[in-house]
């Protein structure tokens, strides 16, 4: 067992050091990386020290009295709940997944609908004529106000809250990719077509390639974009989410579980922005730093 | 007239080509006026000039990256429509693709075509080789020097097997020591294959040393001022001692002299 752990250790390493660096392939394989991995993932921990700091804080200021419990309660408080809601009654982890769910569809829809609008702006002068001045008119429009209008339309279930994180994402994505475009290298593509590319090829092996990093940055904003959404909607009008939990717990005068929700979307976003972060530096080893 | 065998004969024909190009109020600028141009199979043409001669877009025109105003291109005896892998093109900047591998940016004109996997890798080992960048195959370029970059890029463009070879001052951006090495290895190339080969550059010396002929072009608009015939013996490593050389050299200078000084202002 210990025998193919360490063999997948070693692969895992000579992969890992192949996409940064080839270079760097023997020094994975001598006997002080695995410490040095390990300090680095502690280092990479203590960096949030501040967090845990502000935590501590907390905890301390509860116990003297300083804070009103009805609106600041224990960390122990907060955490007892969060068990009970994950542990036992599996509450939280519905509202985590409803909430996911309609993030993630939204996020999704716009992703794909936002890449390919971009590319074909950037490439296609009727579709860029036509999509720019909208694109235009429409981005600065805050489109939490479309809501209202979206209930009307697509009731309060999910259809609203997926439009809504649909709009809200579309335009980073789009504005995004439709610039990564439009700044590629014009020899880049008549290199690719000397080369005998055609205009499919061209796109998926230039052009998107080439725009990636754009698209990736739009892809970014789109997902803080998201999380705020999902929760400012589900704040409005929900029967479930994370944001209906914040709600129903402020109401019913639990703030133990309003926090609970509270740092749980928290951890969301940064979790999510986190794993897009190591997934770029992954896609991106072959940019100029 | 004996029209067939001239047409064996002419590989690269540019007829009466000439490009406007649109620039706001002066009106339209006339970037090359009615250039006539012919490349014999398996000769090595330089085109020389001034900046602003309109070299680099004469080979784009034959590149079939840009549409001449007037006049056509024949390769072969037919014209050309649009860029084509038999028309190899080496740009001065690196245009390699950086999310590529070196074995990657080789490999992707043979993977365009749908060459099978392993004929690919097989492809790619070959080129790499001749460009002696074997043990780089797996490197990103950000990570090498601008003359392997350079190298990478005529790899690439070898392994579409091109029967022309278009390229744009490929070594103008190098230090001159990687520079007269990668002369020497295109020249070893060259008379290895014998391929047809318009090669834009505004190095005299480079011209001088690698060409058969050498068309000396003149700005605003661009014209074909003058083509010289190099008859320097082959194999031409050694070459640039010979006072031949210097001659030729000196000749080439003072027939662009004047329009460069101007160009300069």
């Amino acid at each position: 067992m210990t025998v193919v752990t360490t063999t997948d250790q070693a692969r895992l390493d000579k992969s890992e050091a192949q996409g940064a660096a080839p270079a760097l392939q023997i020094q994975s394989h001598s006997p002080e990386s695995r410490g040095q991995k390990v300090w680095s993932k502690l280092t990479a921990v203590t960096r949030y020290y501040p967090v845990f700091l502000i935590f501590l804080i907390w905890e301390v200021l509860s116990l003297l009295n300083v804070f009103d419990p009805m609106f600041m309660p224990p960390l122990e408080e907060v955490a007892k709940t969060f068990y009970r809601e994950v542990f036992v009654t599996h509450e939280l982890l519905a509202h985590i997944g409803v909430s996911f769910m309609r993030a993630g569809a939204g996020l999704g829809l716009a992703a794909v609908v936002g890449i390919a609008a971009g590319i074909l702006m950037g490439r296609v002068r009727v579709v860029e004529s036509f999509l720019d001045p909208l694109i235009s008119a429409l981005f600065p429009t805050p489109k939490l106000a479309l809501f209202p209008l979206m209930m009307i339309f697509l009731g309060i279930g999910d259809a609203s809250k997926i439009a809504l994180i649909f709009l809200g994402c579309f335009f980073p994505i789009v504005i995004n990719t439709y610039t990564g475009v439009k700044n590629v290298d014009k020899f880049f593509v008549w290199n690719a077509q000397t080369k005998g590319a055609s205009h499919r090829q061209l796109i998926w092996h230039v052009i998107l390639p080439a725009s990636l990093p754009f698209v990736f940055a739009g892809l970014r904003v789109a997902t803080s974009t998201a999380f705020l959404l999902i929760v400012a909607s589900e704040l409005i009008a929900a029967n479930d989410g994370l944001g209906y939990l914040i709600m129903f717990a402020e109401r019913s005068f639990d703030p133990a579980l309003m926090w609970c929700g509270i740092l749980v979307i928290a951890a969301m976003g940064f979790t999510v922005d986190r794993l897009l972060l190591a997934l770029g530096a992954r896609l991106f080893v072959w940019q100029d730093k | 007239m004996n029209g067939a065998t001239m047409q064996t004969d002419v590989h690269v024909d540019v007829r009466r080509i000439s490009q406007r190009f649109r620039s706001g109020r002066q009106g339209d600028l006339l970037a090359l006026d009615r250039i006539d141009l012919q490349a014999r199979r398996g000769e090595f043409v330089s085109i020389v000039g001034p900046s602003g001669c309109g070299k680099s877009t004469l080979l784009y025109i034959v590149a079939g990256l840009l549409q001449a105003s007037d006049g056509e291109v024949l390769v072969d005896g037919a014209p050309i429509d649009g860029p084509h892998p038999d028309r190899g093109l080496v740009l001065q900047n690196s245009s390699i693709f950086p999310w590529r591998t070196v074995a990657e940016n080789v490999a992707f004109g043979p993977q365009m075509s749908g060459l099978p996997q392993a004929e690919r890798r097989s492809l790619v080992a070959h080129y790499l080789d001749m460009v002696g960048l074997t043990k780089f195959a797996n490197f990103y370029p950000r990570e090498l020097s601008g003359g392997m970059k350079q190298r990478i890029a005529i790899a690439q463009m070898l392994a579409c097997g091109p029967s022309v070879f278009l390229m744009d001052e490929p070594f103008g951006a190098l230090d001159s020591l990687s520079r007269e090495v990668l002369q020497d290895q295109l020249l070893q190339l060259w008379e290895r294959d014998r391929k047809t080969v318009l090669f834009v550059t505004h190095s005299i010396d480079e011209a001088v040393l690698l060409s058969d002929r050498i068309v000396i072009m003149s700005p605003l608009p661009g014209r074909v001022k003058e083509i010289v015939e190099v008859d320097l013996p082959r194999p031409r490593q050694e070459t640039r001692a010979l006072p031949e050389f210097g001659r030729l050299r000196s000749h080439i200078w003072s027939a662009i002299r004047q329009e460069t000084m101007e160009a300069i202002g």
